[in-house]
């Protein structure tokens, strides 16, 4: 592998901060698309196209994949202020490659920050769904809720128990706690602070969500099956792991 | 004294534990305290191996009753313990590399820029 050569980067932040003077007039450019991906080199770069149609900035965290994931993103994504790829040497989990994204976006003054999966089951049309919410100063933190009626049996059973579990552990009920699509202000992505590195982060956020008293909005979204992103994300075994890790935490605070 | 097969053993695994513990430590990847814990549990083992009865004492004054659940009992306890640590130590190392890798992450990117001001 060879390391990124230092002159694509394109120089000059002169658009970002220009825009970010007017804070009342939100629009695509304050917007910043998080996006962890793992072992994705199928789906990443049609994903990322579609985000660059859209004129989202772009950053992309790969999280130690095995496959060409790193080497794909690279080629679409131009380095400049508006799209960057952060690679993590090892594979370290959702919850770790999200905090990467976050810091890097709040770096680089990031209003609203958007997590989006890439395996290409979100629709980006959704990602000004969730931001308006914040843009309305509605909300800080906003889950975008997929419809449990549309997934097949085991994904369904197991979100649901996700949900439980959010409620047991952190006291807050949500539609859709394992939701990848989620947007935040910067008041919110100063707030969080996220410990658990695997799949269990999306739990853990809507926790200390709850704990900083930020507001919450859900807003419905589509998902885009396909058989690719149907074999990933939240089954049962998932969802028996993750249990298994808010135990172990919660015992952890308790007695240690 | 004849000494039983199991004694003989106990005797044998306790020095060349504590053996090992010396070599580790001379090599510096033992602490002293470590190795102080190490030689202390192993030369209990010995000594009971060498006196099997003298648990009989320590199971009365526990309420144990007989000397060798109070071993067992001891044992389960400690390797209990130890994992629980090895838990936490594993638990904490994989949080620092975490630390490592993401933090490995957002400077390479800070140092690309600053080359390219340059």
């Amino acid at each position: 592998m060879k390391s990124t050569p230092i002159n694509d980067f394109k120089a000059g932040s002169d658009d970002i901060s220009a825009s970010n003077k007017n804070h009342s007039k939100l629009s695509s450019h304050d917007i910043y698309v998080i996006m962890p991906a793992y072992n994705e080199s199928k789906t990443i770069k049609k994903v990322i196209g579609k985000l660059k149609e859209k004129n989202f900035n772009i950053i992309v965290i790969d999280d130690g994949s095995h496959d060409e994931t790193y080497q794909i993103a690279k080629e679409s994504i131009y380095n400049s202020p508006n799209e960057s790829i952060y690679r993590h040497v090892l594979n370290r989990g959702l919850g770790a490659a999200l905090r990467t994204g976050i810091e890097a976006a709040v770096a680089r003054n990031a209003e609203i920050i958007v997590t989006f999966d890439a395996d290409g089951q979100h629709d980006p049309e959704d990602i000004i769904k969730v931001s308006r919410p914040i843009m309305e100063g509605k909300a800080d933190f906003v889950i975008g809720t997929r419809d449990f009626n549309e997934m097949p049996l085991s994904k369904k059973f197991g979100n649901e128990i996700m949900n439980v579990i959010t409620r047991i552990f952190y006291g807050i009920h949500v539609d859709d706690s394992q939701s990848g699509l989620r947007a935040f202000n910067r008041k919110a992505a100063g707030f969080l602070d996220i410990n658990l590195r695997g799949y269990g982060v999306s739990s853990e956020i809507i926790g200390e969500i709850k704990k900083h008293h930020l507001k919450i909005a859900e807003v419905p979204i589509q998902t885009i099956y396909t058989d690719y992103s149907m074999s990933k994300g939240t089954g049962l075994g998932v969802g028996l792991r993750i249990l298994f890790k808010l135990i172990i935490n919660t015992i952890k605070r308790v007695f240690l | 004294m004849i000494l039983h097969i199991y004694q003989i053993l106990g005797i044998l695994i306790g020095i060349i534990a504590i053996l090992l513990s010396l070599w580790r430590f001379k090599d510096g990847k033992m602490s002293l305290g470590m190795l102080l814990a190490w030689i202390l549990i192993w030369a209990a083992i010995i000594v009971i191996s060498v006196y099997p009865e003298s648990t009989s004492l320590l199971a009365t004054i526990t309420g144990i009753g007989r000397g060798l659940d109070f071993i067992l009992i001891l044992g389960l306890i400690g390797s209990y313990y130890l994992i629980f640590k090895m838990y936490n130590t594993i638990e904490n190392m994989e949080h620092e590399i975490t630390l490592l890798v993401r933090e490995l992450a957002l400077q390479r990117d800070e140092t690309k820029s600053k080359i390219d001001k340059k």
